[in-house]
Parts: structure tokens; sequence; C-alpha cells
């Protein structure tokens, strides 16, 4: 009864959902191994990078345009980004505070409340649904919702970006420095201020584009990052905190897991599935599958 | 360059009124007991800690509080005591951090010269493109030593026990090197308990005990003193 097809769709599926819940971990990952805190907004990126994507497509480029309408959404939440770090962000690190995380944690929890009381105030407890000009896709022997497989195949090219920024250019090696050793970083003339703004954005666009990504499919309304944010820290949790590696990967396990519960156990039950693999996780390897050992916060 | 410098942990003073200029082109050496307060001076002038009070100066100019990549623009840089390399970066990559990091000087073949040059005189060439964390302690002090060889218009390197715990070949790489940059214009201020390498390389010493700066001048001439025999050995040596 459990066909070979059915296995191979329920695989496809999971990684193409796999890799956008990676891209909130990356987000999360990386904004924690430069500035070396928890951004717990994150979601309201996500939920930044839908509206604008909404809005953009609803009001000024059509639906034809609506891959237009994505770099745009993801420049709009990086540049959010980039602007809000010196003013909230910045102070935890430029003065000599005794308590980091707790001002982290205050500062990114009160931006939630803002951001999303502010989505309330402008658009209303609404859904909205951005349209696209896609048809129905077939991926292998399997038919699918153009905006699911674009999605997928948008974040698979966020991710190489990602990496070649990372690992070729001038910005990505300072970036690699500071988070290994942020004083060092700073002896050696590099401006780590700047750095925490720019990793800063490029964490929150990533949600950013995951919002646009997948408004289509799961709507814009003023909690819609709640869901996905969770999915990111279950990854974070898997993965182990501050490894991108460990993000990738840990993205793609959960994503195939929580399918392929979906498909041969029972669908109501989806998000069970992730806590499941997260708890053996924590019981086999607390720190992750690629998280260091007493790795300080 | 510094004037009245005190920094305080709570009820510790642990640099007191500390007064000292630094001649361009010297390399002075810093000494004293342990817990002499020689680390919290070099923390203090390089921008990692602020000072309770006192002044700091550089060529003329204040830096009194900056950051520390505002006080390595202006040509003053430290090494650590435990080297502070970057691990998962490469040897070669760990020298392009500190020159990249400038923006005048980013991108330009000087700088490509420079890393090949001190690669070869480290003699860490062969291992340019390990990842740092697979070099020996010894390896790491060059190359951390090397790495702030590279920022750009540096005039004055302060050195933090850079000799300690290394093997004699290592050590020597490190004076040649320390002293060809001094040749070429460079301002040393070397933290160290190893004499007779200060006494090699250091026409001045300063002596450091209880935060305060309690002699100054030749080696030959302070190792006289009985206040500063004292102060190391507990008693003076007659």
């Amino acid at each position: 009864m459990y066909s070979t097809e059915l296995l191979i769709q329920t695989l496809i599926s999971g990684i193409m959902i796999g890799v956008l819940y990676a891209l909130m971990a990356l987000g999360i990952t990386f904004i924690y191994s430069i500035v070396r805190m928890i951004n717990w907004a994150m979601g309201e990126f996500y939920m930044l990078g839908s509206y604008i994507q909404y809005v953009v497509v609803a009001y000024a480029l059509g639906r034809n345009y609506w891959w237009l309408a994505i770099i745009v959404s993801t420049a709009g939440t990086f540049l959010i980004g980039y602007l809000l770090e010196p003013i909230l962000i910045k102070p935890m690190h430029a003065r000599a505070m005794e308590r980091r995380d707790d001002y982290a944690t205050v500062v990114t929890i009160a931006l939630l409340l803002m951001l999303r009381s502010l989505a309330v105030a402008i658009g209303g407890p609404y859904q909205y649904r951005p349209e696209t000009n896609l048809p129905i896709m077939w991926v292998g022997p399997l038919p699918m919702e153009g905006a699911r497989v674009m999605a997928s195949v948008f974040a698979l090219v966020a991710l190489a970006l990602f990496w070649l920024v990372i690992s070729k250019t001038w910005i990505g090696l300072a970036l690699r420095a500071a988070a290994q050793n942020r004083v060092a970083a700073q002896t050696s003339g590099v401006d780590v201020f700047r750095l925490d703004a720019i990793a800063f954005a490029i964490g929150v666009a990533l949600a950013g584009l995951a919002g646009a990504l997948l408004a289509p499919l799961f709507l814009v309304y003023p909690t819609n990052g709640a869901v996905t944010t969770v999915k990111g820290f279950e990854i974070i949790v898997i993965g182990g905190l501050g490894s991108i590696p460990g993000a990738l990967i840990g993205g793609v396990l959960l994503g195939v897991v929580e399918s392929l519960g979906a498909a041969f156990i029972s669908s109501p039950y989806q998000n069970a599935y992730g806590f499941a693999l997260v708890l053996l996780i924590l019981l086999v390897r607390p720190y992750g599958l690629f998280g260091e050992r007493g790795r300080e916060a | 360059m510094t004037n009245g410098l005190t920094k305080r942990y709570g009820g510790l003073t642990a640099n007191d009124a500390v007064a000292m200029a630094l001649a361009a082109g010297e390399i002075r050496g810093l000494i004293g007991p342990n817990g002499a307060g020689k680390t919290t001076f070099v923390n203090v002038i390089t921008g990692i800690e602020r000072p309770d009070s006192g002044h700091i100066t550089l060529d003329g100019a204040a830096v009194t509080g900056f950051a520390p990549h505002l006080i390595a623009a202006r040509g003053l840089v430290r090494s650590f005591q435990v080297a502070r390399v970057f691990g998962n970066l490469t040897v070669r990559e760990n020298l392009m951090v500190p020159y990249f990091a400038s923006e005048r000087t980013r991108g330009t073949a000087e700088g490509v010269a420079r890393i090949g040059e001190l690669l070869r005189l480290s003699t860490l060439a062969a291992l340019a493109d390990e990842l740092a964390k697979s070099l020996s302690g010894g390896q790491r002090m060059l190359l951390q030593a090397c790495a702030g060889f590279m920022i750009p218009g540096v005039k004055v390197h302060v050195l933090d026990e850079p000799f300690a715990g290394i093997n004699p070949v290592v050590k020597d790489t490190l004076i040649e090197l320390i002293l060809k940059e001094n040749r070429e214009g460079a301002t040393f201020l070397i933290v160290s308990h190893e004499m007779d390498i200060i006494r090699r390389i250091c026409p001045r010493v300063t002596v450091m005990i209880a935060g305060k700066v309690a002699a100054e001048g030749p080696l030959e001439e302070i190792a006289r003193r009985e206040d500063v025999v004292t102060a190391y050995l507990g008693r003076s040596l007659q």
C-alpha cells in the first residue's frame, strides 16, 4: 500500500519545504555567530517580507512580476534591518553592558510586539494573498503548485549567493573572522560594528525572503511569521547554534521528517513530528548535530 | 605617550597614574612581576578597556577611550598573550584580514607581495593554506605577529608576552622579524619575562611594580637597583 512513488514524492516535497525552513534557521544562526545575540523578532521580519511582497504585487508590479517583487521584499527587509541595527542592537556592544543577552532579548521581543501591532494597525487582522502567474508544475511524477516549486528554487539560489558572499568576498572574510574572534578582528582594524549591521541585515533579509516566497502559500497576516520562526528554532536545536551546515542540513531534515510523518502516519500531527525529532536530538546530542559543546552564549 | 593613566577594578587599582613615553623607532621592554598591571596597561592603551582617568596620545593626537579598530587605524596594534588567530581561516587568510580591513589598501597588489614576504620570513610559507588551528603555539605567535605587521600604516606594535612558551627556533625567527620591522621604522613595546631577549633587543626598559612605573632606563642599570630586584625576588640578592 505504500508505493515507492509516494515515498519519492514525500521526500521531494519535504526537501522543498526544508530549504525554506533552512533560510530562517540560517538567518538566526548567522546573526548569532556575528552579533552574539538571538533575534526573537525573526518571524516579524518574515512577516515584513510577506507584506512587502503583497503590497508590491497588488499595487505596483502586478502578478507577472512576482519574482521582481521577491527581490524588492528581500532588499526591503535588508534595508530595514540595516537601519534598525545601529539604533537597537549596537548599544549592546558599544556600551559596557553587564547583561547583554538580557538586553538583546528585551529589545528584540519589544520589536516583535511593535512590528505585529504595526501590521494590525496598517493592514488590519485580515489575510492577504499575493498573486503569481505560476501554473501547476510537474516535479518528476508529482504535480505541485508553481509557487511552491519556485519558492524552493529561489531559496536555493539565495543559499548559493550567501555561500558565494561568505567564501569569496572581502566582507565574507571579515565576517568569518569576526564570528571566530570579535576582539582579534577589532584589533586587526576591522570595524565590527559595521559588520554587525551587515550581518543583522543579511540575517533578517533571509527571513524576509522566506516570508515573501511563502506568502502565496501560507498567506499574509500579522502573526504569519510565528510558525516558521518556531521551525527555525527547532532547526537550531537540531543542527547546533552557530553552525551554518547545521542550519542547512537541519532544515532539510526537519522538512523531510514532517513530510514523511504527514504522509505515512497522520497529517494533522505534522508539526509534532518535528518536535519529536528535536526531543530525539536533545537526548542523543544536546548540543546539536554540528554544534560545539559548551559554547558561550 | 601616556599620562597619569589609571584603571581600577572595583577596589583594586591595576594601573596607578602610569606615565610612559615611547620615542619613534625604539624597541621598549615592559617588565615587572606578575600582577604588576602590564597587561592592563596594554589593554588600556589599545582601547580594549577604558581608563578611569588619564590621557593617551599617539603622534600628538588624543586617542583616549577610542575603540580598538580606531586605535589600530591610527597606527597602534597589539598581539595577545594567548595568540588570537582565526582558527578556522587559513594562515594566508589570517594575514589578509588586517590588510583588507583598511579601505585604503583593499585589493592592492602590494598586499599580496607583503603576505608572500611575511610567509617566507616567518617560515610559515609551507603552511599558508592550512587552517590556523592546526598550528603549534609558537607558530600561532608568529602568525599573530605577522598579522600585526600586515596592518597598513602601523607605527607602534605592542606585543604582550610574544615569547612565552615557544621553542628557541621560533623565538629567533620572531626576533628577526621584530628587528626587521624596527629597521623599517616601526616602534615596539614588548611585554616579556624573558630577560635574555629583552637585554638583546631592548635598549631601554620600563619596570612596573604594583601598578606603578618603578624604573626606566637600560636593563643593566635597572638590574642594579635594589627596589626592582626586591620586587622580583622578594628580597635583595646579597
